[in-house]
């Protein structure tokens, strides 16, 4: 697994076709575990790199939390704000290396966001193994 | 009636924050780390990424809180998270590097203005003997980010030399209580 321009690409198509399905989606990010960006699609105003680090310590801790508790390896993170709904997830066949972030409205479908997001991750996984 | 009092760790990657909070936590501490995957990995394989966090008991139920903060300035919002009711702040050193005075200058440079007004020490970690120009060239830096603080090695892996850091911490808040009585205002606590 190679982390390069051309993977680069492949994960912001992915990116790209979550925005396309999902009008509800207003931002989503694939950064690397240790909290920098990787690839970005953002509608509106969000500055990648906090993003990005703030992303990281979330899943860390939703992953620290979860082990501590003998709840095994975390899947994704989810918080709901008045205003929205965030979904972290693992990039499954990175290797634990690529994590992505979904913001989405608070009208949109949870169920859907979710859906959503794991398509992503499968797309976003394929492209980098 | 139980106490909690708060300290942070903070200090460029690889400093020893996480080794610090190791070597004093009554609890297994909390570990936020991943491994690197940037240039840091050439050093260290791994990295925190959300805060390190462990207690230590002070006697009857007081306790200390320990948060250690990840290096990166990209971090810096766990700053605001972690800052309510902060009793002081280490900042952590790697001494035994020819960067060390380059490290503790990209901390203050992220933090100067968060902890002008808390209780400070600079803890010069992996150099037992620090040399003239290096203790002469830290205090330089917090000068020039005009800052005040006791500068003191350590052996981040033992328990002693942490508690030592604690001890002058609360040495600098009573100091700090005495001249906020003169001044009539609110003691801390």
């Amino acid at each position: 697994m190679a982390l390069n321009e051309t993977t680069r690409q492949l994960c912001t198509a992915a990116l790209e076709d979550l925005l396309r399905r999902c009008d509800d989606v207003t931002a989503a990010m694939i950064a690397v575990r240790d909290g920098r960006p990787f690839a970005e699609k953002i509608r509106g105003k969000i500055e990648p790199g906090k993003f990005a680090a703030m992303a990281s310590s979330l899943a860390a801790l939703g992953q620290s939390v979860m082990r501590d508790l003998g709840a095994g390896m975390l899947d994704h993170v989810l918080i709901e704000s008045v205003e929205g709904k965030l979904v972290i997830a693992n990039v499954p066949g990175s290797g634990g290396l690529l994590i992505l972030s979904v913001l989405a409205r608070r009208e949109a479908r949870l169920g859907l966001v979710l859906g959503h997001t794991k398509t992503c991750a499968l797309s976003a996984g394929a492209a980098i193994s | 009636m139980t106490a909690s009092h708060k300290l942070l760790f903070i200090g460029e990657p690889g400093a020893g924050k996480t080794t610090c909070i190791a070597a004093v936590s009554d609890i297994p501490p909390v570990v936020t780390d991943v491994d690197c995957t940037d240039e840091l990995a050439l050093r260290k394989p791994t990295t925190t990424v959300a805060f390190d966090y462990g207690e230590l008991a002070l006697g009857g139920e007081d306790r200390l809180l320990l948060y250690g903060l990840p290096g990166q300035a990209r971090f810096k919002f766990m700053f605001d998270i972690v800052r309510e009711g902060l009793l002081g702040v280490v900042v952590l050193v790697d001494g035994s590097t020819e960067f060390a005075v380059q490290g503790l200058r990209e901390t203050l440079e992220t933090y100067a203005g968060d902890v002008r007004e808390l209780p400070l020490v600079i803890a010069l970690n992996k150099q037992t003997a620090p040399s003239d120009v290096l203790l002469r060239q830290c205090r330089a830096l917090l000068e020039q980010y005009g800052l005040v603080a006791p500068i003191v090695p350590v052996d981040a892996r033992r328990r002693a030399d942490i508690v030592r850091l604690f001890e002058l911490l609360f040495i600098l808040l009573d100091g700090e209580a005495d001249i906020q009585a003169e001044r009539g205002s609110p003691q801390w606590h």
